[in-house]
């Protein structure tokens, strides 16, 4: 007995020391500290970042990963970084480009085969093309686009973005910063400063004493400064260019430090929030949570199969560690980005799955049966997955546009309504478990299904509580920054759906029109409605609230939604539809419908 | 014994059947209207599914109409109804169901709210410049032909004639003058280009008019886009024709005539509506986010002066923050002219305030209702635990 106890307390532990391994500073490559390189705080996008996330972001941007391997050794995106910046003739040699459409590919000459990966150099002598056809394809509207024109425009961005990165510190392919430091007022470095000032994609020098505190400096504006106001950022910047450049690992390790030191005395602030903002990267809470969730999944599986009153604990254990870590990220994001949890579609989707986790916490611990940690591990695994896919746009803590800038409401408003989102998805999950078992289980318990469907009434009625006072709360917001309380805008209309749903659940189930099986199969609905209203809306393009437009995942929207309806379906077959004869006798708890 | 026929009807309006029909029907309604939006535009779309009492079909190919759904007012109503009848009907008056009646009557405010709305909202526009100021605001969609005296150097006598007068082609005589406007003809969207040697001759034979080309043009299906309304119109004063004139919205500076000493401007422009205060853009200011094109802020800094309440003060409009002031409220909305003109949104709701009431009844609704229903489980509870330990 002594097992049942030590077996999900050791589960735990070890999740959660997994997690706090990941947190370790990486050893040195090469002997270069390019850790301390990614801490240093940079200006991109409106905001003060490490140096380690424009690298992450980028490459994934570029690349769709976040390290790669070259020369038979793995890169790191700080590495990759550091190339670009200072060695572009390495850089450009490095497959980072991931191009998989065949158009496009034609396009350059090259053939579709299994290295779907393409260096900078690779793409040097089509880029003409690729600009041509991108801007021909960019007018089109982003909707109307054929996937050549897509690919082309996505192509041409990417290709871009490298292109800027290139030369942000100093010109690409010119002889390093520290040339252009003594060389500053010669014939033609005007145009040098004006180029680089225009091009660069991120601003590493720490604004002066006397600068606003977002007044960061790229290299090109403190090259055209008066050398007196140079300070000790851009002498540093350019040691540390040389030094990559001639691969001195000493004098890397102390440019580095030097500009670190330049910065701590400029802001000290932002030196600590970058260096916790690298920490979180380099945890990926939200990648490590997904791993964890799957885990308690397979685990409870084999508990249906194989000892349960050890295995049962044991897989409620590592959901718990799971929820600890998804919260630990979800609470570093709030802190580093200093907003409420939910400020865009990715954010949604990272704490849509963690109410869904909590609320399936709370209903084990209240049922005990194994559902609520099965319900809560695949929504969380599901909604984690959804959201690693919504990261393709590069930094998914920008900044809020003007209308969005209100702490207040994104805390309400944003908030509730996700967690209605995440009462309905659960309701379905419980539903969709429901099915599963009732056509799979060689006999039902009918207290087990009576359960299952007061935890689902539960659900829907703190669903459609979240959802309504989030819809309300919604138009009170609108009603003070645009004028009107509700103007049936679409993202209006799919909050508006989810009540309504939920609303037609709970009446016609007081009403004794639907029973047991109706209710979940209503409950499984509330799915396919809920991502139309979250994710569906947003493709139709129109309305005020269509920053969160997205048009790729219209397929995935469409077959998760096809996949419900033939789960509704399969939940109001009889049980076990497909045996002969016989099979569907052993009906259980059919008359458990009453109001509980 | 049957029941008579008036208890049926009873029965029907409070059965949670109809209320369960009724949120199943707005839901069609919703989704309809989600997905017209489209291609009819926001506003088209609300006009057509939810703001109307029948949703119309247009039969192809022939002028029929053919009502085919309930619209969204409709089955507002009936909800509505359905709502107060059962709530007479079924709850009983206790103190148990104090959070379900509070609940209810939450909703019922929140439906009467969005009828008002729909019936007297008003929505205009003031476009601003810095330095400007003014005291009218604009329809954003609606349009008006001013016949302006502008005689008096110290004032303007304007007149207005609506969109609607102008859509039944005959003559208009403008009262206070002796002018009277012939519409010859009129369009409610239109494209104009220069006359080129292969057009029809115009129908106008004074003014830009003469040189240009109007073809009719179906109207706008999205929110944003303007329709270029357009007019012919002949004014007659005196028994004298002053020629034909092409007035629209599209065409820029006003065109004036002369009669017995009094010069009169023409122009076809945004209705106006007068205010009775006065409205100053001191500042408009717009910061975006360092080294990218993200908005961070908008905000009009606005001198409010209203001789006749003897007010004079300095308003900061602002994102999330509007001016309410004299029944209508200013909102930041837009901006344009290398930002040193300001869009505000004026809107004009009665019923603004209904929702926020409703908002606090039902929150206040549930809570008490989930209270009560906490309070009763956990006697409930009590109970069961006495009787185990007895």
């Amino acid at each position: 007995m002594k097992l049942a106890k030590t077996l999900p307390l050791a589960a735990f532990a070890l999740a959660l020391a997994a997690a706090l391994f990941a947190v370790l500073p990486p050893r040195p490559a090469r002997g270069f500290d390019v850790d301390a390189f990614g801490q240093l705080p940079v200006l991109e996008g409106g905001r003060v970042k490490p140096a380690d996330s424009v690298a992450r972001n980028s490459l994934l941007m570029i690349r769709g990963q976040q390290g790669f391997r070259f020369e038979g050794r793995p890169v790191s995106a700080d590495e990759w970084l550091l190339d670009v910046l200072f060695r572009p003739q390495v850089a450009d040699r490095q497959p980072v480009f991931v191009i998989n459409d065949p158009d496009v590919l034609g396009l350059m000459g090259l053939r579709q085969t299994q290295d779907r990966y393409f260096s900078f150099l690779t793409l040097i002598p089509h880029l003409e093309e690729i600009q041509r056809q991108a801007t021909a394809a960019q007018p089109v509207d982003p909707k109307q686009r054929t996937r050549f024109q897509s690919a082309v425009v996505n192509l041409f961005d990417r290709a871009y973005l490298y292109y800027r990165l290139e030369n942000t510190a100093q010109l690409a392919r010119s002889r390093g910063l520290a040339a252009e430091l003594s060389a500053r007022d010669t014939l033609g470095a005007a145009s040098r400063q004006e180029a680089l000032a225009e091009l660069a994609f991120f601003r590493p020098l720490p604004p002066g004493p006397g600068d606003r505190a977002d007044g960061w400096r790229g290299v090109g504006e403190a090259l055209r400064s008066p050398p007196a106001a140079d300070g000790a950022g851009l002498r540093a910047l350019a040691g540390i260019s040389s030094a990559w450049a001639a691969q001195d690992p000493v004098a890397f390790d102390r440019a580095v430090a030097e500009l670190g030191a330049a910065d701590r005395a400029a802001r000290p602030d932002a030196v600590s929030r970058a260096s916790s903002e690298v920490l979180f990267n380099r945890a990926e809470p939200f990648y490590l949570g997904m791993v964890i969730y799957v885990l308690a999944l397979l685990v409870l599986f084999a508990s249906w199969a194989w000892r349960p009153e050890l295995l049962q604990p044991t897989a409620f254990a590592l959901l718990l560690a799971g929820a600890v870590v998804h919260t630990g990220g979800l609470v570093s994001r709030v802190i580093l980005q200093g907003r409420p949890p939910v400020t865009n579609l990715y954010s949604s989707a990272v704490f849509v799955g963690w109410g869904a986790v909590i609320l399936g916490i709370v209903l084990e611990r209240i049922y005990r049966k194994g559902f609520g940690t099965a319900v809560a591990a695949a929504a969380g695994f599901a909604s984690l997955i959804v959201a690693h896919h919504l990261t393709g746009d590069g930094d998914t803590m920008e900044m809020m546009r003007a209308v969005l800038d209100s702490n207040f409401w994104l805390a309400t408003h944003v908030v509730t309504i996700t967690i209605g989102y995440s009462g309905t998805f659960l309701a379905g999950a419980i539903a969709i478990a429901y099915t599963l078992r009732r056509h799979l289980a060689p006999r039902l318990d009918p207290v087990t299904t009576r359960t299952l469907v007061s935890m689902t009434y539960g659900v829907i009625c703190f669903a459609l509580f979240f959802s309504f006072v989030g819809t309300v709360l919604g138009g009170i917001w609108a009603d003070q920054s645009w004028g009107r309380f509700w103007g049936w805008d679409p993202k209006e209309n799919g909050a508006l759906m989810i009540v309504l749903w939920n609303a037609i659940i709970l009446h016609a189930r007081w009403g004794g029109y639907v029973r047991e099986k109706g209710i979940m199969a209503m409950a499984i609905f509330g799915n396919v409605i809920t991502s139309l209203s979250w994710f569906g809306v947003n493709m139709l393009g129109v309305g005020l609230h269509s920053y969160g437009f997205m048009d790729e995942a219209f397929w995935a929207l469409a077959a998760f939604d096809g996949s419900q309806l033939l789960l509704m379906a399969l939940c109001l077959a009889p049980r076990r539809f497909w045996r002969p004869a016989g099979g569907g006798a052993a009906e259980g708890g059919g008359h458990a419908a009453k109001p509980v | 014994m049957r029941p008579r026929p008036a208890s049926r009807v009873w029965d029907a309006l409070t059965s949670l059947k109809l209320t369960i029909v009724c949120l199943s029907l707005l839901m069609v309604l919703v989704i309809a209207c989600t997905l017209a939006q489209t291609t009819m535009g926001t506003l088209g779309a609300v006009n057509a599914y939810i703001r109307s009492f029948l949703v119309w079909w247009d039969v192809p190919g022939t002028a029929w109409r053919v009502p085919v759904a309930p619209g969204g007012g409709l089955v507002g109503l009936v909800l509505t109804v359905n709502l107060i009848a059962a709530q007479a009907r079924r709850l009983e008056l206790s103190w148990r169901k104090a959070g379900l009646w509070i609940v209810h009557a939450g909703l019922i405010l929140l439906f009467a709210g969005e009828f008002v709305t729909s019936l007297f909202q008003k929505d205009m526009q003031l476009s601003i410049e810095q330095g400007q100021t003014l005291n009218y605001v604009e329809s954003p969609r609606d349009v008006e032909l001013a016949l302006v005296d502008v005689t008096d150097p110290a004032h303007d006598e304007v007149y207005a004639v609506p969109e609607s007068l102008l859509a039944r082609k005959q003559g208009i005589p403008i009262p206070g003058t002796p002018v009277e406007l012939r519409v010859k003809a009129f369009y409610p969207n239109a494209e104009l280009a220069n006359r080129g040697p292969g057009d029809p001759p115009p129908l106008a034979n004074m003014g830009v008019g003469a040189m240009v080309s109007v073809r009719p043009m179906p109207p706008e299906a999205s929110d944003e886009a303007v329709n270029r309304r357009a007019a012919f119109v002949e004014p007659v004063a005196g028994g004298r024709s002053y020629g034909t004139w092409l007035v629209s919205n599209a065409l820029g500076a006003p065109q004036s005539f002369l009669h017995e000493g009094h010069t009169y401007t023409l122009s076809m422009r945004p209705t106006r509506r007068y205010l009775p205060y006065a409205i100053t853009l001191e500042k408009f200011s717009h910061d975006v986010y360092p080294g990218t094109d993200i908005p961070k802020n908008f905000s009009s800094l606005v001198h409010l002066s209203n001789p006749s309440r003897g007010e004079e003060r300095d308003v900061l409009i602002y994102m999330n923050q509007p001016l309410r002031y004299d029944g209508k409220a200013f909102y930041q909305a837009s901006f344009g002219k290398g930002d040193t003109l300001s869009v505000l949104q004026v809107v004009e709701n009665p019923g603004w305030l209904l929702p926020y009431v409703s908002c606090v009844l039902v929150g206040l609704g549930l809570i008490v209702h989930f209270a009560l229903v906490l309070r009763r489980s956990l006697r409930r509870r009590q109970a069961g635990q006495l009787v185990e330990t007895a």
